[in-house]
Order: structure tokens, then sequence, then C-alpha cells
């Protein structure tokens, strides 16, 4: 009936699509598989994953108490630092990526490669080196300086992102607004940040998402249970002996949720066609 | 022209700015102190890696007992097993190293080699009564750095009802091991069940075998460790009774194995007891590892971990500190965490006496006095040889090589 | 790179060939008409000055905090591997200069060249794998249908998830006897033999790429598809109506302006394949006898196993000279493409 053709492009709006929908949760079903093994596994009894059946038929809790009553506070603080590196990442990438893509700055390539660069240094040596300064800053348990650590890898990663997508913005609509008077700044956040909404947006997702699975230096920069991210909060249950996977999985899980809700909350935000109308 | 002035002199600014970071490193840090509280009572800081409960809990009562004791306060950082290494090296290099560290056995050479840690003879404590192979994994150069109060070992398990149905008795020599596997592997059970993955923890369980017939870990490439090889090998590739996953296996992937029924026998430590109790359905008890042949003695590999007094450069607290280690190796110190913990005293004097609540537990105590480190002849250097040996290992059991070629590529890089 | 200094003077890299009139070149600047009076020309020189310097300031907060975080942590890196670094050195700080010593023991230990090949079979078969799937999912998550939104981020999970849980989690799954894969495949009666995916030396690379293949495939998906939804319906339109086909629609429409993304995508996804080490470590510790080892593993196992941190930061230098070179290659190769 609805002949949605397979290339961008040429949507006919006929009907729900329905079917696609369902080639969707399907494909869905097949890439999340490992997770549901991960629910399945939580929910057993014994926690482990020898011999599991298929479906959880005998349901088993106490991994799901135990994450509840101990983590709450270490989701809260993952989350914030997650947030807050968004933030902060952005507020520093986007003038730069806008700088890069647009005006003419003549060591941008010079600046592209240290970025990248940047990226291919293991995050123990940098970890090794945040340890030392934050000792003798004081920046040891505490947001803020979670928060500086973990834009190491959105911040180049946003630049990089971010830049790419600007620079499919034409020049001539920043130059219409430059010659109406708008100065520099007003040119960026009036013009081009909205015209590089889905820019920031997939840059913001990614940098959380680096931020909330950051280990290193949740471990490294830690040194109490006071701010301790879940990620490092997980190992409560991994000892060097023995394991506690049902509590693990559970956590994993728990913490997983309130994070995809604001996934789903921004992808929202992610719109078609965003240059369009602009130039017309 | 102006500008390639301006330019010259921006990248000017960016050079200098490139210096600033390196400048303030090496003004570097005077460590943080550890700290007093408002009322005068020192504050130790305390580093291991018993992070989880029950350990966790377990220890900072003992720890905490022993800090009432010296006077002070303590201020305890508990890290996952992997990290603990790395967050010394970080301490070391900040010079923050807290006042008393716990060290996994074997890396107490790498550690007390760099000089960070301060020789227990200055404080007038000796390790007269331990077990010879505990002192040796804690002495450098013979000086002792290190005070270890319990510690464990490797046996066999082996399930009580699988063993009775196939009318097989515990194994005791390598011969019998070969047999009893055989005959209890049958459908989707094997007979046998051990770890050999590509690491450290795959060296561990392959060292009693080496041991008992001779092997050493200075040069692996002699016959005697290459009929432990060709043990390992006939047992799974051969005979098929140990599963090609081992080459993958933790031991706590090991004990679940065993404690769903996939495996009739295991190689596994006693801090497994707690997991294997908690299935009233399942019924096992424990031996010592098989020797073979007939009545030759078996050497077990030592685990368990030292407590250290590193330099922190203030004198009360590493002499305060010195105390808290040597009263978490008093003989109360050392039965009661023995007991709680599912370890072993290590002063030999207490072994006889030490009963656990899991009788299992004697198959473990018999072993300790013969018992060797894994750093005794090698020290620093044993790292190298835990590589060749793991090495040596994969390649036989993935058909890469014989056990004697194996070895010898292994021993010679 | 050449690439970047084109980009900044023109429009976007790919301009659509045909009908499309909307995208221009960028107005001139402020004509100057010559022969013209000094003053003129002096305000024209001072309005650059402040161009400049609009510049920079845009600039100048990211590079305070690229140079604070990662100018110590770069130069450093790079030196250590020519140094004597042990665990000593970080307590002491002693690390005698031994010169080209580290990368002349490690290359010439009989685990390089089997952990280099490793590596660019890895680094190829990870990439192209995501690439693929990603670009194909985007495409199809352009379609409008209910919960579209909601799938896509869905798609992130294997994100949220901590690596030690999902390489927990995978090695289950591939577990030789019982995990759920082989069961599967006996089950549909694919593959019967229960092959050792973890376990077997032939397969254990293989298995390896599939989990990165996993966990790069919402990384590709979601860049990809920002970058699609970036594209204009109107040049879509036009292209139809000048009687371009799905095919052609998507060469000269579709990857032209999804071009710089795909760049980035691709570098950056080399660059991050290269240095895996989690996953790897988790699932297999480079084994079975060195099976899945690459250099990444092989750097992480010489500093933190055996603590001859030297030897593991030469392995690093050399990973991050492949990087580059990558980086290199692939970017002129790029602007050649778009200059033809």
């Amino acid at each position: 009936m609805s002949t949605v053709s397979a290339l961008p492009g040429h949507r006919r709006h006929t009907g729900p699509g329905w079917g696609n929908t369902v080639v969707g949760i399907v494909i869905l079903a097949v890439l999340l598989f490992p997770l549901y093994w991960m629910i399945n596994v939580s929910l057993q009894p014994s926690g482990s994953a020898v011999g599991t059946p298929w479906l959880p038929l005998h349901l088993s809790f106490h991994g799901y108490s135990t994450a509840i009553g101990q983590q709450g506070r270490n989701l809260a603080t993952s989350l914030i630092v997650a947030l807050g590196s968004v933030v902060f990442s952005l507020l520093i990438a986007a003038p730069a990526a806008y700088a890069l893509a647009q005006l003419k700055v003549r060591f941008a390539n010079v600046v592209l490669f240290a970025i990248l660069i940047s990226q291919m240094i293991p995050g123990i040596v940098i970890a090794n080196a945040l340890y030392t300064a934050y000792n003798d800053l004081g920046l040891l348990n505490s947001i803020p300086g979670l928060i500086l650590a973990d834009s190491t890898a959105g911040i180049p990663f946003a630049i990089l992102i971010v830049r790419a997508f600007m620079t499919n913005i034409p020049q001539s609509v920043i130059e219409a607004g430059r010659v109406d008077g708008a100065g520099h700044v007003r040119a960026f956040i009036s013009i081009v940040l909205p015209m590089s909404r889905n820019a920031l947006i997939t840059a913001a997702l990614f940098t959380f998402l680096f931020a909330w699975a950051d280990f290193l230096f949740a471990l490294t920069l830690t040194t109490t249970e006071n701010v301790r991210p879940v990620t490092l909060g997980l190992y409560t249950y991994i000892g060097t002996y023995v394991n506690d996977w049902s509590s693990v999985m559970a956590t994993a899980v728990l913490a997983s949720i309130p994070a995809i809700v604001l996934l789903v909350v921004a992808q929202r935000y992610v719109a078609a066609g965003t240059t369009s109308g602009a130039v017309k | 022209m102006i500008r390639s002035t301006r330019s010259v002199r921006a990248q000017a600014v960016l050079a200098s700015m490139l210096a600033l970071p390196l400048a303030l490193s090496a003004c570097g840090g005077s460590g943080g102190n550890s700290g007093s509280s408002s009322d005068g009572t020192t504050t130790l800081r305390v580093l291991d890696y018993y992070n989880n409960d029950p350990g966790k809990t377990v220890w900072q009562k003992a720890i905490e007992a022993c800090g009432q004791e010296a006077g002070v306060k303590i201020s305890r950082e508990a890290v996952p097993g992997a990290s603990l290494i790395q967050k010394v090296l970080q301490q070391a290099s900040s010079r923050t190293l807290p006042d008393v560290l716990m060290l996994d056995n074997p890396d107490l050479q790498q550690i007390a080699q760099t000089g960070a840690l301060t020789p227990l003879d200055t404080f007038g404590i000796n390790a007269d009564g331990f077990a010879k192979g505990v002192v040796d994994a804690s002495t450098y150069q013979g000086k002792l750095y290190g005070l270890q109060p319990v510690t464990n070992t490797i046996g066999l398990f082996y399930n009580k009802d699988m063993l009775a149905k196939v009318g097989v008795t515990p194994p005791q020599t390598w011969d019998e091991l070969r047999t009893a596997a055989k005959k209890l592997t049958s459908g989707s059970t094997y007979g046998l069940a051990f770890s050999a993955p590509a690491n450290y923890e795959g060296t561990w369980q392959f060292l009693p075998f080496m041991w008992s017939n001779g092997g050493d870990e200075k040069n692996i490439a002699t016959p005697q460790t290459a009929q432990a090889l060709q043990l390992w090998v006939d047992l799974m590739v051969t005979d098929k009774s140990v599963s090609k996953s081992a080459l993958n296996w933790t031991q706590a992937d090991v004990n679940d194995q065993f404690k769903a029924g996939k495996a009739a026998m295991m190689v596994n430590g006693p801090w497994q007891f707690p997991v294997l109790d908690a299935d009233k359905s399942l019924h096992y008890a424990v031996v010592k590892i098989p020797a073979p042949a007939a009545g030759k003695p078996i050497v077990a590999p030592l685990g368990g971990e030292t407590w250290t007094v590193p330099q922190t450069g203030n004198k009360d607290k590493q002499a305060k500190a010195a105390k808290i280690v040597s009263c978490l190796n008093s003989d109360q110190n050392q039965i009661s965490l023995g007991q709680q913990n599912q370890t072993i005293p290590t002063k030999t004097a207490l072994l006889g006496k030490f009963a656990s609540s899991n009788p299992n537990m004697k198959g473990f105590t018999d072993q300790i006095p013969t018992a060797r480190a894994r750093t005794g002849e090698l020290g620093a250097d044993w790292p190298k040889a835990a590589t060749k040996i793991y090495t040596a290992f994969q390649a036989a059991l993935t058909g890469q090589a014989t056990p004697t070629k194996a070895l010898e590529q292994a021993q010679n890089g | 790179m050449a690439e970047y200094r084109h980009l900044s003077e023109t429009a976007p890299s790919g301009s659509p060939p045909r009908g499309a009139g909307t995208v221009q070149r960028p107005a001139p600047a402020p004509a100057v008409p010559p022969g013209e009076s000094s003053p003129r020309v002096r305000r024209w020189e001072s309005y650059r000055t402040r161009e400049r310097l609009a510049q920079l300031l845009f600039l100048v907060p990211a590079v305070i905090y690229m140079v604070a975080f990662f100018g110590f942590p770069v130069v450093k890196n790079f030196l250590m591997a020519f140094q004597k670094y042990s665990t000593t050195t970080f307590y002491t700080g002693e690390a005698p200069w031994i010169g080209l010593g580290n990368y002349r023991a490690v290359v010439s230990s009989s685990v390089f060249d089997k952990a280099l090949v490793n590596t660019i079979l890895f680094t190829v078969g990870s990439i192209a794998g995501q690439f693929v799937i990603g670009l194909a999912l985007a495409v199809f998550f352009r379609r409008r249908f209910p919960l579209n939104g909601l799938l896509r981020s869905l798609l992130l999970l294997p994100w949220l998830i901590p690596l030690i849980v999902s390489g927990a989690v995978w090695r289950w799954i591939l577990d030789k006897d019982n995990g759920a894969l082989n069961r599967f495949l006996a089950a549909t009666h694919i593959a019967t033999g229960h092959p050792g995916w973890l376990t077997s030396t032939s397969l254990a690379l293989v298995a390896v790429m599939m989990v990165n293949i996993w966990i790069g495939i919402p990384f590709n998906v979601t860049i990809l598809y920002g970058g699609l939804q970036d594209i204009p319906e109107e040049l879509y339109e036009a292209a139809s109506l000048d009687g371009a086909s799905g095919w052609q629609r998507f060469r000269y429409v579709t990857w032209p302006m999804l071009r710089p993304v795909v760049s980035v995508v691709l570098v950056l996804g080399v660059v991050y394949t290269i240095k895996v080490l989690d996953v790897i470590l988790g699932l297999t510790n480079g084994g079975p006898a060195n099976a899945s080892q690459t250099i990444a593993t092989q750097s992480y196992h010489l500093s933190f196993q055996q603590f001859d941190f030297g030897q593991g930061a030469a392995l690093g230098n050399i990973l991050i000279a492949i990087s580059l070179l990558f980086a290199i290659i692939y970017l002129r190769a790029n602007r050649r493409a778009v200059d033809e």
C-alpha cells in the first residue's frame, strides 16, 4: 500500500508505516540481545550464567534490592558529572568548532591535528598526570574536578564533530547576518547555533555517554566514597575473590534507566533539514 | 609584512603556553598530609583491595581495632583489586603513599625495589614463627618489608555424589587424576575443571603441577615442567575431560561450572566456600592437588596479601603504622581473620589448632608449611617468568606446539 | 591539512551539480575599490584585525583547556618511550635515557608481528562492519514511522552499560559449551559443532571484532543520522525533479553533503578502534596463545603486568604513529577526491 522507497528524500506521508516499526523492533531485538541476557541473569536466583534458561522463570530480586539500597547516591553523582560535562564541553567546543569551520583561521589544520593526536593518547597517561595536579590543587573527590576531567573525552570529540557539521552551513547566511550589523558573537548565537542544532545534540549525546561510562577518572580522582560515580560504585560487588553478579547487573540496569530517558528526550530534537528555509 | 609578524607572535604565544603545564608539574607537590583531627589524634591512611563484602567489613573492624590499640584514627581506602598497583604508582609519584599499604604478596618485590617501603626491622618487627614461603614473599634483598597475616592456596574440590555414582575415589596421583577425570566425563559434564587463561591467574593454577614435579621458574624448558604441561594437554586435548573453555575461565567461572554440576572436580581455593555452601544440594569435599606419583611431596603456591609500611617521611606515623601491621599479625587476629575470611593463618604454631567452621579447610591447611612463594626465587623478575609460563601452556593447549617446544619457545622469548 | 584550508575559504565541500541554486559561494568581503585613499585602506586593515581577534577569542578557551589537560601527558607519553621507565621511576623520578632501546626491544619481540597483523585486521574489520551497518541503519531510520525516535535512542543502550558488565555478558554468550550463541546455532542447525569463539585461535579475533562492531554501531548510526538530517530537503526535491533515480540521489546529493561527517566518523573510528583495550582484555586477555593480542593490549601488558612502562609507551607511540599516518593519508585522498 504505502510504498515508501528505500532511499532518503522519497518519503510519502501515506499511513503510519507500522511495517517499518516492526523491522526496527526486530533489528533492535537482535542488537540488544546481550542486554536482554544481562537482565535475564540479574533475575536468576543463582546469579551465574552457567546453564541459564532463556527466560527467567524463577525470579529473584535480591540484586535489585541491593542496588537500589546502595547505589542511589552514586547514580546521582554520575548524572550530575555527566550533565555538567556536557554543558562545559559544549560551551568550550562550539565556539572553537565554529572558528575552525567558518572563519579563516590560519593554523586551523595544526589545531585540528593536535586535537586528533589528543584522542590517540592512552587514558592512563592523562589520568596519572591529572592525579598529581589535582592532588596539589585539592580537586580530588570533587564533582567539578570530575567534570573537568571527563571533558577530556568530550571536548576534542565535540570540536571535531560540530566542526564537521558546521562546514555545511553556507557562508552566505552568516555574511548576511554580519552585513546586517550583527557582531561575531551575536551572529554565532542567533544564526550559527540554531542551524547547528543537530550537531550540538549529537555532540552532547556522546559527551554525556563518554562521561557516563568513564571509569578511569572515577577511579583515579576519588579516594573516598563521597563522590563516587556509579561505574566505580559497581565494584562494590566485584571483589578480588568473589563477585556478586546479580547486584552488578541490577545496578547496571537501574543506572541505565534515567540515562536512557535523557537520551530519548534529546534525540527528539534531532530535526530534519535545519539548513533549509534559512537560505530561502 | 604585518600578517606574518602576527602569526609568528601567535605561534610564540602558543609555544609558551605549552611550557606552562610542564613548568607547573616540575614544581611538583609536597604531597597531601594525612592530617590530624581537631582533638589531636593522628589519622593514619590505609590502602587495600578488600573492596566488597564480606571481606570489606571484616577487615574494617580488624584495622579499626588495631588503630584504637595504637591510639590513632583510621582513614581507609579500599579499591578494586586490579587497580591497586595503578593507585600505588600514582601515589608514589606524587609522594602521597598511605601510611599502611596492603599488597598482593607477589607485588611486594616490585614495590620494595623502588625504595618506597620501610624495612620492618626498623621497628623491631620480625617474622619468627611464620611459614617459610610467606616470609620469602615479603623479603627483598634479605630485609623484611611486609608481614602477611593470612594466606590461601589451591586444592582439588570434588563432588561427592558424582564420584560415588561412578565408583571413583578422590585421586591422589596424576595417573589417578587422569583416570578419574575420564570416568567422570559424560554427557554435558566434564570430569575436571581448572583455570588456564592467558594471565597470571592461569600461571597460579599451573604452579602446583609444575613445582610438585620438580619444575622451576628460573628455566621452564626442562623435562619436569614438560611433564606437568603434558598432564594438562592429556586432560584437555587427548582425554577431553577438561573443557576447552578453560582457556578463558577465571577461577570464579570454574567455580560456577562446578556448582552447576558441569564439572565433577575442580582446582580452586577456600574463598569459594561461602558460594558453594549456599547451595545445600551440593555435597563437596577437598583433597590436596594430586602428586606426580605416590609419596612425592606436593608444593602449592601461596596466596594472600601482605601489609607494609611505606616511607612517608613522618617517623611517628611510620612507627604507629608498624604497630598496626604488627597488631594485624597477632595470633588472635590471624585466627579470627582466617575464620571470617576463609583463609589460613601464617604462623606455623597456629596451624595445628586452627579449626575453620568448614571441615574442608584441612585439605588446605596441611599444604601451608611446604607451600612456596611465587617470588621466592626470582624476586622482582617474577612477572617475566609468569608470562612465559602462561604463554607456554596456552600454546601447548591450543595445539600450536608440543609441550617441550612450547616451553622452549616461551623460555627463549 | 590542505582540505581544511579549502573548506574555510569556500562553501561546503561538495556542491550538488544540478538545480542547486540555494547553495552559494560566500559573499566576498566588503569591497575595497582599488586605488581608494588611505583612510579606506586603514579601516579595512583594522577591520581585519578585529576579525582576527574575534577568531582567536572563539578558539582561546578550547586551546587553554587542551594545553592544560593534554599538553603535559602528550609530551610525557612521547618521552617515556625513550627512557628506561620502571616502577622505581614512579617513586624516585629517575628514568635513564636509552634512546631507541625500547623500540628495538618491542619490535624484535616474538609477539610484535602477530600483534601488528591482528591490530590491522581488527581495525579494518571493525570499522568496515560498524560503518556499513551504521550507515544502513541511519538511512533506515530516516523513514518516518511510529516509535522511530524511541528505537533510535534505545540503540545507544550498549554505551550506557559499563564495559566490565558487557564484557562479562558477552563472555557468557560466547561460551563454548553453554553460551547462548552456540545454543542458538545448534538449535537452528546452523553450526552444530559448538565452535570455541573465545578459545579457538582461529576464531578469537573474529569474536572480538564482532563484539567491537556491536559496540561501534550506535556511534556510527547516531552521528551519520544527524548528518543525514542536516541535508536540506530541497536538494532531494530538486534532484528528483531533474529525474535522478534513488541511487543517483544518494551518490550526488547525500554522499557529497555527508562527506565531512563521514570523514570525521571514519578517522575518529580508526583512532578509537586502534586503541581498544578493555573489550579485548575482558573477553580473551589477548589469548588464546596471542590470537587476539593487539598492539594496544600488548602495550598494556608490558606496562601494567611486566612493569616495563618504557616499552609499553614505545608500543603506544607506534600506535599513535599508525593513527596519524592513516589520518594524513585518508585526508589527503579525500581532498583529492573533492577537488576532482
